[in-house]
């Protein structure tokens, strides 16, 4: 699986981009792998009580995960998922 | 009055002959000032059919209630006109000082009319107005005009200015403040050019007076914590400015490329936020009453685009490099800077390049139209050098200078061009994102993402999330954006404001500030009557529901790569649920049940 970190969040990860071989079902179980391999910061930055953080944005494909079922949105093992704080502009 | 200072200043360039008159308290109350109360004015006052560069057409300078007040985030001013890219009505929304300047100098609004026989500028000390020879100034940059005029006036002065883009009337020129903020959108800048009007200097000491002082600061007050708690208006806008959409954006795969040919781009992340402010980036800046800053002073090293100034933009650097085939950020903040200098809106300058670009990979344009430069996607020396040809309307910049519609229609190939009512569009493909395309189809000044931005909903989640792709529900969201900023930006508040307040603290400052009582329901309606009345006058401009449309590229060829590959934008889903819920009929016309309720009967 491929993940692409982005603004905040590439500073809390120093990484830009990595490939995570740790097989998970679903966005919530990866998630919850990534805050446990990134530490506090990232956790409180992505994590909620009850699943994922309301103002980030977690694509899995390009595909927004507040469409796909949120931290239930299914996983596959060649899957691209790029997280984002909240952001704005325009 | 409160809020406003109830002097309206007119200059008649014509007759050299300065007035003022009362701002009508009944007007300001139903339009509340700058994009509304102009509206209004030129509605009553501009034939619509009126050449745009004739001096029959009037600019008009206008500031809201807001303007030169503590409220945060209110350094907004809108720019009423003509505009000579569209032939719509054009209000264009700047940032900067200048605005709260104008207002405490004295001015709800300042309307310049006519035409002086050789250049001039005007310089305003509060009650003092003076029209000066200005054909020494003529023919500078726009920051050389700033440091000259602000040596002959005041050091303190703050410059509404054009540069040569504006004095060559480049359709789609700027006027500029305080060197580096854009009126951008819709030539405002050539209007000001075919007056001969090169600048407007103003110095301000006077104070705005309040309705309510107590009910007024505590507002203010709430309304500034909540910016500043907010994870956009209180961090992530100062830390990256507005160009950190520039990945999100990609990544679902809305970020058009190569004259819309595709909506990915592999390389975005080297022309993204997170890159200037890692490699370019001195320090952020903002505007006046504003703690967030987005605003980018930067810098660029490499010896071949050295230079400093402020930007680029997240449209910016989209279209001046995605949308050309460009991941350069040296030559697109190059671009920029000169832009910047030469007083062009950097949205329809990259969008008219890679329009050019598309028909020299054609073949409908050869070296000869191009003066031997090979305008080919990605040639991003090549760019940089039309810039400055369009600026000063040299060579093949004569025809770029004409925007992208009048380009490719004179090459005889108008589907090349990405515009609506002949404006380019900003950086979000409506072939990814539904509801920006009937935004930008529907939108009263041509193309524009400002005017209603739905992506806040559609992509970023703000207030809430609705999915990008369906078009279910997106006429009710693009009138409520639209509606909202109308009002918004009457206010002179600006829209990243809203990220940390909305209509219901808006209402509330302008209440007690103004001493009219409005609702949350009465504010927004007030942006409803704005949009109407814009909508009016362009239906007498000519315009038809006709021109509320996409370019056929939208509607009907597939994005090619990435996330949204082989989605095209579904309008006719969307538009006639639009003009239904707008109380139109079905050729777009308001309705006498609606105008009546608006009050504009």
């Amino acid at each position: 699986m491929k993940i692409r970190y982005f603004a905040r969040i590439r500073e809390l990860t120093g990484e830009n981009e990595v490939k995570w071989d740790k097989p998970a079902d679903t966005l919530g179980m990866l998630m919850h792998d990534l805050a446990d391999h990134y530490g506090q910061g990232f956790r409180r930055r992505v994590l909620a009580d009850d699943g994922l953080s309301s103002t980030i944005i977690v694509l899995v494909n390009g595909y927004d995960a507040r469409h796909l079922g949120g931290t239930d949105a299914p996983l596959r093992p060649d899957d691209t998922v790029s997280i984002f704080p909240p952001i704005g502009g325009g | 009055m409160f809020g406003w200072t109830g002097t309206i200043l007119r200059v008649d360039l014509t007759q050299r002959r300065v007035t003022r008159e009362a701002t009508d308290p009944q007007h300001a109350k139903m339009y509340i000032g700058a994009r509304g109360l102009g509206t209004k004015f030129m509605y009553d006052e501009v034939d619509p059919r009126v050449d745009p560069l004739s001096p029959g057409n009037k600019l008009l300078f206008a500031p809201g209630p807001f303007s030169g007040t503590h409220v945060p985030s209110a350094g907004r001013y809108d720019l009423i006109t003509k505009g000579p890219l569209t032939g719509a009505i054009a209000a264009s929304n700047c940032g900067g000082t200048f605005g709260a300047e104008l207002k405490q100098a004295g001015y709800d609004m300042l309307i310049v009319e006519g035409r002086a026989e050789k250049p001039v500028y005007v310089w305003i000390k509060d009650d003092q107005v003076k029209i000066r020879d200005a054909g020494h100034i003529w023919g500078q940059s726009v920051p050389d005009t700033t440091r000259m005029i602000q040596a002959e006036t005041d050091e303190d002065a703050r410059l509404a200015c054009i540069g040569p883009a504006g004095e060559k009337m480049v359709l789609f020129a700027c006027v500029m403040n305080e060197m580096h903020r854009a009126a951008g959108r819709s030539g405002v800048g050539a209007v000001m050019g075919s007056k001969n009007l090169k600048a407007i200097a103003v110095v301000g000491t006077g104070r705005v007076k309040v309705a309510d002082g107590e009910a007024f600061a505590s507002a203010v007050l709430k309304a500034q914590q909540r910016i500043q708690a907010h994870p956009i208006g209180g961090e992530a806008l100062k830390a990256y400015g507005t160009n950190v959409l520039m990945n999100v954006i990609n990544e679902v795969g809305g970020l058009p490329t190569r004259n819309h040919r595709d909506a990915h781009f592999p390389n975005a992340d080297k022309v993204g936020g997170e890159m200037l402010s890692a490699k370019y980036l001195l320090r952020p800046k903002a505007c006046t009453s504003c703690s967030i800053s987005c605003g980018r002073f930067t810098r660029v090293t490499n010896p071949k685009y050295a230079g400093e100034g402020e930007g680029p933009e997240y449209e910016t650097s989209w279209a001046l490099g995605p949308e050309c085939g460009i991941d350069d950020l040296d030559a697109i903040t190059k671009a920029n800077y000169l832009c910047n200098e030469l007083g062009i809106d950097t949205i329809s300058m990259g969008v008219t390049i890679a329009c050019a670009m598309d028909m020299y990979q054609a073949g409908i344009l050869t070296l000869e139209d191009t003066d031997g430069l090979p305008l080919n996607f990605g040639n991003a020396e090549a760019m940089v050098e039309m810039v400055r040809k369009t600026g000063l309307r040299q060579g093949f910049g004569d025809k770029l200078a004409l925007g992208s519609y009048r380009l490719a229609e004179g090459c005889g190939h108008p589907e090349y061009s990405m515009s609506v009512k002949k404006q380019e569009p900003a950086a979000y493909d409506p072939r990814a994102i539904q509801g920006i395309g009937l935004e930008y189809a529907t939108s009263n000044r041509g193309a524009c993402h400002v005017r209603g931005y739905t992506i806040a909903s559609e992509v970023l989640g703000n207030p809430t999330k609705i999915d990008q792709h369906i078009t279910q529900g997106k006429a009710e969201l693009a009138i409520t954006f639209q509606n909202l900023t109308a009002a918004l930006d009457s206010s002179g508040a600006c829209l990243f404001a809203t990220f940390g307040i909305g209509q219901d603290e808006l209402a509330e400052m302008l209440s007690a500030l103004t001493g009219v009582p409005y609702s949350t329901e009465e504010f927004l309606k007030v942006g409803e009557r704005i949009w109407n009345l814009e909508r009016l006058w362009n239906l007498k401009a000519g315009f038809t529901a006709k021109d509320d449309t996409l370019p056929q590229r939208l509607l009907q060829e597939p994005i090619q790569t990435g996330p949204s590959r082989g989605k095209v934008n579904r309008l006719d889903q969307m538009l006639p649920e639009y003009y239904k819920l707008r109380g139109w009929d079905g050729d777009g016309i308001p309705g006498q049940e609606k105008l009546q309720e608006l009050s504009l009967v």
